[in-house]
């Protein structure tokens, strides 16, 4: 078995590089696809945990998170697309619809 | 043997822990769309490995399904739908928020804080470990699955439900928000 520590250092280095990929690009693809990074940061832990305490609980939700992911994804690139067609990029700096 | 095994899977976790932070360092500062791709394939195929040797069979073949089989692939005709050639950015990366990098710094800097304290430090709690003798009830590795749906369905029954509402509400807006809008 793998010690907690290095699951959660894993984890923890997976989640910041999603907040890292969020903060610095620019292009909304590579953004959701950082969220779903996290997500699955998240999901290390939860299962690592789930193990920890030997119980099922931590995995179950782990697939609940999966699903939500899913839906995610599902809506985020549809909005992509709506954007392109709109205004023909996905760079989120060019996108200043709610500037007055 | 039991403990040979035991050891190679630790070993085995932290190789697959550092090709998913590879797959995901690649995701990250790649130049093309695509090879941001094929990176998050990359990182989420060894993630399912990670899985796997934490003793979650089903997840990780949940995750290869979920993610390398459908989510890679929405990504991908995405990348395809949207001109590639048109949005060459001029600079990648948007480092004019130093605020927001500091933060980042800082927070992985209290973290990795915590984490010496625990590793290193005379006073170091006692670390949690991954107790085989713990893990009876999922230790069921040939019926993983049902043991996590006796979790799903008795315990997490409402939320599962509540999920399935998710899914249905985000199909039918992304197919509404993805419609070609008529004019």
């Amino acid at each position: 078995m793998p010690s907690m520590n290095s699951v959660l250092l894993i984890s923890f280095l997976l989640f910041s590089i999603g907040v890292v990929g969020v903060l610095i690009r620019r292009n909304a693809l590579i953004i959701l696809m950082c969220a779903e990074l996290m997500l699955n940061a998240a999901n290390l832990n939860l299962i690592a945990f789930a193990r920890h305490s030997g119980t099922v609980h931590g995995q179950a939700f782990a697939l609940l998170v999966m699903g939500l992911a899913a839906a995610e994804v599902a809506v985020g690139l549809a909005l992509v697309v709506a954007l392109y067609r709109k205004k023909s990029t996905i760079q989120v700096d060019e996108l200043d619809l709610l500037k007055g | 043997m039991e403990q040979s095994l035991a050891v190679i899977g630790s070993h085995l976790f932290l190789v697959f822990g550092l090709l998913a932070l590879g797959g995901a360092a690649t995701m990250v500062f790649a130049r093309s769309a695509v090879h941001s791709v094929v990176g998050f394939l990359f990182c989420m195929l060894a993630l399912a490995s990670c899985y796997l040797c934490l003793g979650a069979e089903f997840l990780a073949t949940a995750q290869i399904l979920v993610y390398a089989g459908g989510i890679v692939v929405l990504f991908l005709f995405v990348v395809m739908i949207v001109e590639l050639s048109k949005y060459k950015e001029q600079t990648r990366f948007q480092l004019h928020t130093p605020w927001a990098v500091g933060l980042v710094v800082a927070g992985a800097a209290a973290f990795i804080a915590v984490f010496w304290q625990t590793y290193f430090s005379p006073s170091a709690p006692q670390a949690l470990t991954l107790d085989p003798t713990l893990a009876q009830g999922l230790d069921v590795a040939n019926q993983n699955a049902q043991a996590i749906s006796r979790g799903l369905y008795a315990d997490f029954l409402l939320p599962f439900e509540i999920l399935s509402v998710i899914l249905l509400v985000a199909l039918v807006g992304a197919v509404v928000l993805a419609k070609a809008e008529r004019t």
